[in-house]
This record gives structure tokens, sequence and C-alpha cells, in this order.
């Protein structure tokens, strides 16, 4: 069981989308897409923003309180990067579709209302932006997210980015934490057991991972041979569009 | 009723429902400096309302509690159900030399929250439609913490075959030496339903506190699996028999606070911004960012299990430190209602 350390994205794959992105990393592989502004139903319209509708469907079975709760934390986020006061009125909806997830084969198979509602969101974040993107919808800023585990190692503890599922099961506590493009913490979901020095250290780690390297204290990061250094994940985001483009225009 | 004067002059009523924004604004940072500066229900940013705890008010549940915290009213009862072991399409007997791991919990769901907020709590909950979001998010997010949180124990909710027992009819001791004897036979289920009765913000804290008190008040009969009528069978309360208390790890508190900006729509960085701590139902409407913490501070550390912050970007790590002191306090409030 291989996992890709490297995220892979397509986009604007979709005919009949606005905009749509297939994001893969860590397992995880979500198709999404991006509708908007569009016709709301009138009894859900806004009359001085646009609805920000997210739907998050799992890879089996039909969504239940878990996507829900998914899809509230994912609307709350995209609501405070899209440019809602341009288009009042208006629905911009955005649909993820999971396809494939990571298995963890020490557990009962059944385990699905059993297992954290946490790894799949950093995933669902990233292809919600690029599918966004894809759309060339009016945004304030992009967003870059990462989770973390704190895993027991001997007398200390260490932490562990990208966690396998096997790794969430057995440490004592899941981080995930989403930026801005202007290095703004955007969200931050945290379960388990820890103390305040811990997330402050899963902190400064999440944020090495997504934030440029001058936002964070110190100013030369050795960089990690196990983790992107800096502003991997930015920089993912903007060669991935890069290239899109210029592809795009290869008749010129 | 408008007055023969030069300027219109609006009721604070008329005010706050016209344009809220601008009222709570008004009512965070007044005009002249006279007026102190409050919330609309006259408390400071970082107060939060006191909950008061009833217990054992349902009869026929096996643990109840109410918990208000000011008009907000939760009402949340535990009922146990056997469950047969033969019934669990992928039950597993544990073996002694097991690396997998073994949470009964989790893989039996033998914990059923479920929170009902269609009751007529508030006039955007009316009753007769299926579970809004909010209602379902609560679910998952209580059931989330039940788990992650370690609260309750497997070792309670099982309901053994003591097969020594029935070897020698006569005598009626306590056989705890072999293990080899105890088989599983059932489980407890724990139902644990919310029903909310009035709903005036900060559903999660309240809910989970009657959850909390709810879990610390439930009794289960004695119960045991009778081999002749192949049924788990309960016994009635006696003193040989007693109901036994279920054992919970710990306390956690839940504390939320949502983030009020000057500005309606936040813009990149600066703008004023206020943290009001347990928002009632106006706050929640006119805040995009909330941060909830769950912390636990039983053994004198501070256990944080659960930080949760969504919405907006003004909370970072420096708020969120001064936040864990708020909720460290929120908690010592909770325990002292407890006692």
């Amino acid at each position: 069981m291989t996992i890709n350390s490297e995220p892979e994205a397509l986009l604007s794959h979709l005919q009949n989308t606005d905009g749509s992105a297939t994001f893969s990393y860590n397992g995880y592989t979500i198709v999404g897409a991006a509708n908007g502004p569009i016709e709301v139903q009138r009894r859900d319209e806004l009359p001085e923003e646009a609805v920000v509708d997210v739907i998050v469907r799992p890879a089996a079975g039909v969504g239940g309180t878990r996507e829900r709760h998914l899809e509230s934390l994912i609307q709350s986020t995209l609501r405070q990067i899209i440019l809602i006061n341009n288009f009042p009125r208006t629905l911009i909806q955005v649909v993820l579709q999971v396809t494939t997830a990571p298995e963890n084969e020490y557990v009962n198979a059944k385990l699905v209302q059993g297992s954290s509602n946490l790894p799949i969101l950093p995933a669902l974040l990233q292809t919600a932006v690029l599918s966004l993107l894809s759309a060339a919808l009016p945004l304030t800023a992009t967003l870059t997210s990462t989770s973390l585990a704190v895993i027991a190692d001997g007398q200390s503890n260490k932490i562990v980015v990208n966690p396998s599922p096997r790794e969430i099961e057995t440490s004592q506590s899941f981080h995930v934490f989403s930026f801005t493009s202007h290095d703004e913490l955007i969200l931050a979901e945290s379960e388990g057991s820890f103390t305040m020095k811990e997330w402050n250290d899963t902190f400064a780690v999440a944020q090495r991972q997504c934030c440029s390297p001058t936002a964070t204290a110190d100013g030369d990061t050795a960089m990690d041979d196990d983790s992107l250094a800096g502003t991997g994940l930015k920089q993912f985001i903007r060669s991935t569009l890069e290239g899109k483009i210029a592809s795009d225009l290869h008749w010129k | 009723m408008a007055t023969a004067s030069r300027s219109l002059t609006l009721s604070s009523a008329t005010f706050a429902k016209l344009t809220p924004h601008p009222f709570l604004l008004a009512n965070l940072q007044p005009p002249d400096s006279s007026t102190p500066s409050a919330r609309t229900n006259g408390r400071q940013p970082r107060q939060a309302r006191p909950y008061s705890v009833n217990t054992s008010s349902l009869s026929h549940a096996h643990g109840s509690a109410v918990v208000r915290s000011g008009d907000t009213t939760v009402i949340c009862g535990v009922r146990g159900e056997t469950l047969l072991t033969s019934q669990i399409p992928n039950y597993r007997v544990p073996q002694p030399g097991d690396t997998a791991s073994n949470d009964e919990l989790r893989d039996y769901d033998l914990i059923v929250p479920n929170v009902e907020l269609a009751t007529g709590c508030a006039p955007n909950f009316l009753p007769g439609v299926p579970p809004t979001t909010l209602a379902q998010t609560l679910s998952t997010r209580l059931f989330s913490l039940l788990h992650s949180s370690k609260l309750l124990n497997a070792g309670d909710l099982r309901i053994y075959h003591n097969k020594a027992e029935t070897r020698d009819d006569d005598e009626m001791e306590e056989d705890n030496g072999e293990e080899a004897t105890k088989e599983v036979k059932a489980y407890w289920v724990l139902y644990v339903d919310v029903l909310f009765v009035s709903f005036d913000g900060n559903p999660f804290d309240v809910a989970w506190a009657a959850v909390l008190a709810a879990l610390r008040d439930t009794r289960l009969p004695y119960a045991y699996w009778d081999v002749d009528r192949e049924m788990v069978l309960c016994s009635r309360p006696t003193t040989a028999k007693p109901t036994t208390p279920l054992n919970i790890r710990g306390l956690p508190v839940a504390c939320t606070a949502a983030v009020f900006t000057a500005k309606e729509r936040q813009k990149r960085g600066g703008g004023q911004y206020w943290v009001l701590v347990d928002p009632d139902r106006l706050e929640e409407t006119l805040c995009d960012e909330t941060v909830t913490m769950v912390v636990d501070n039983t053994n004198g550390e501070l256990k944080v299990l659960t930080i949760s912050k969504n919405g907006g970007t003004v909370v970072g790590p420096a708020l969120m430190k001064e936040f864990a002191n708020v909720a460290a306090a929120r908690w010592k409030e909770f325990r002292a209602v407890l006692q």
C-alpha cells in the first residue's frame, strides 16, 4: 500500500461545470466541481451577498452527519475567501466527490461511523480552492491546508506531517490547519489530548508547511527531507495553474 | 411613535431589529465615553452565562440532566438497551495477544448520541422538519468528542455470562479469578438523546454539558445472561445487586466564543474586533468566526481535548492562548456547579 507523497492536480476536466479540479495527495483523491454565480432558490437567497453551498459526497454510500459537519466547516471557510458581495442574490455551489481514501488494515472494515471526521478535510479544502480557481471566481486569497499528528516516541512526542490512517489512530492528538495566502490562520481543528504548548509546536510546523518562509519566526529554516519545505503547497497551486494557462494559450 | 422632533429617534428594540450589526457595535463601542461598553445582553465580552444543572429528572431514563445557561435550556436522557454479541455482524472475541486495536465503543457503536433541535425552541426551529445541518453537525461533534475524550469505559458496558456460577447452583460467589469462564454475551448500548427546550445561542457547550451531567448520573441495572432462557435479563435493584454508575474518566468542559468585527466584511488584516464568550442568538447571527475549546483540568495540568476554530482569520496563536485561560475558568465554574 503505497501512498503518493507528491500532490497531483488536474484542472477543468469536466465539460458542463464552470470549474473543476481533481486533486490527489496522501492517499485521498477528490473530484471537485464549482458552479457560480448561478440562480438561487428564492427561500435561500441573501439580499447582499452570494450563498455559498458546499456538498461533500463520500466514496461509499450517501452523506451522513459527518459530511454535514465537513460541509459546514468548508462553507464557513470559503465564505471568507470568495468575494460574495460582488454577486448578491446568487448561488455559488461547490461539489466535492471523494473517489479514494487511504485504508487502514488494522481496524474493522465496517468502520465508517467510528473514525474521525477530520483527516479528509485538508484534501477537501485544497480541491475546493482549485475548483474555484478553475471556475475563475473572484477570490480574496487562496488556501493551503495540512494535517499533523502528535505521536508518542519514547519519552517525548514527535510531530508527523500528513499522517497515515494507522498513525492517526495511534496518535495522541490530530490537527488540521489551514492558512490563507496572506499567511493568516483561517481554520484550526484539533482533537485528542494535548497541551497548549504542543498545539503551538504543531502550529509552527504547519506554518512552515503552508506559509512563506518570511512569515515564520526563523528566517533561514533548514529544509526538512520529509516535508514539503517552505512554500511547497502554495508553490504547487501556482505551478498547477501556470501549467494550465500555458496549455490553454499554446495556440498563441 | 415618532414625536414631532427634527431628528428621527428609534427605540433600541427597533434599532436592533432593523440594523443589528450597528446596534451591537454601538453597544460595544459607545459614541460617548460616559456610557460603559457592554454587549446587548449587558454582559462583558469575557463574561459567560452561569450554568445551572438538575439531574435525575426523567423517570424512565437510566440517567438524565437538564442544563440551563441563560435562555438556552437542554435536556439530555441516557437510556441503555442491550445488544447481543450474536447480533453484531463484525463481532470479534478479543484474544489475549491481539495487536490490532480493539476499541469496542467505536467498533460496535455502543454510544449513540442524537441532537433534536426541531422542538420549537426558537422561531427558526419549528417541529416537523428533518434535522437541519446545525442539528447534524452538533450530533457528529458530540459523537467525536465522546470517543476522542475516552470518557467512557467499554468494560462498564459488557454483560457477561459467568460460566462458573452455572456449575455450582448453591454457591453464589463472585468468581473474579479465571477470566476464561467469563464470556461477553451482550453489551449495553447507550442512547444519548439531547433535546433543546429553548435556544439562545451556544448550543454545543450546553449540549455537551448536558451529556456529561447525564452520563455522570447514569446508573445501569445488573444484567446477566440467563442460560436456560438464552437471553439477557436484568435484576431489579436490590442491596445485593444494585445499579452501577458508569466510570467517567475526567471532566471535559466546552467553551465557545464568537468574534465580532467592526466592519461587516472583514477586510484583510486590521479592523477592530471583540471576542464574545458564550454568544447568544443575536451575536451568533452577526459573527462569522467561532472558536470552541474543550478542556479538562482534572489532573492539575490543563489538557486540551478539542480546538475548533473556523470562519475567519482573527484568532491566531496569541488569542488562542488567552482563550485557553478563559476555558480553564469556565471549567472551574462548571465543576463547582456539578458538586
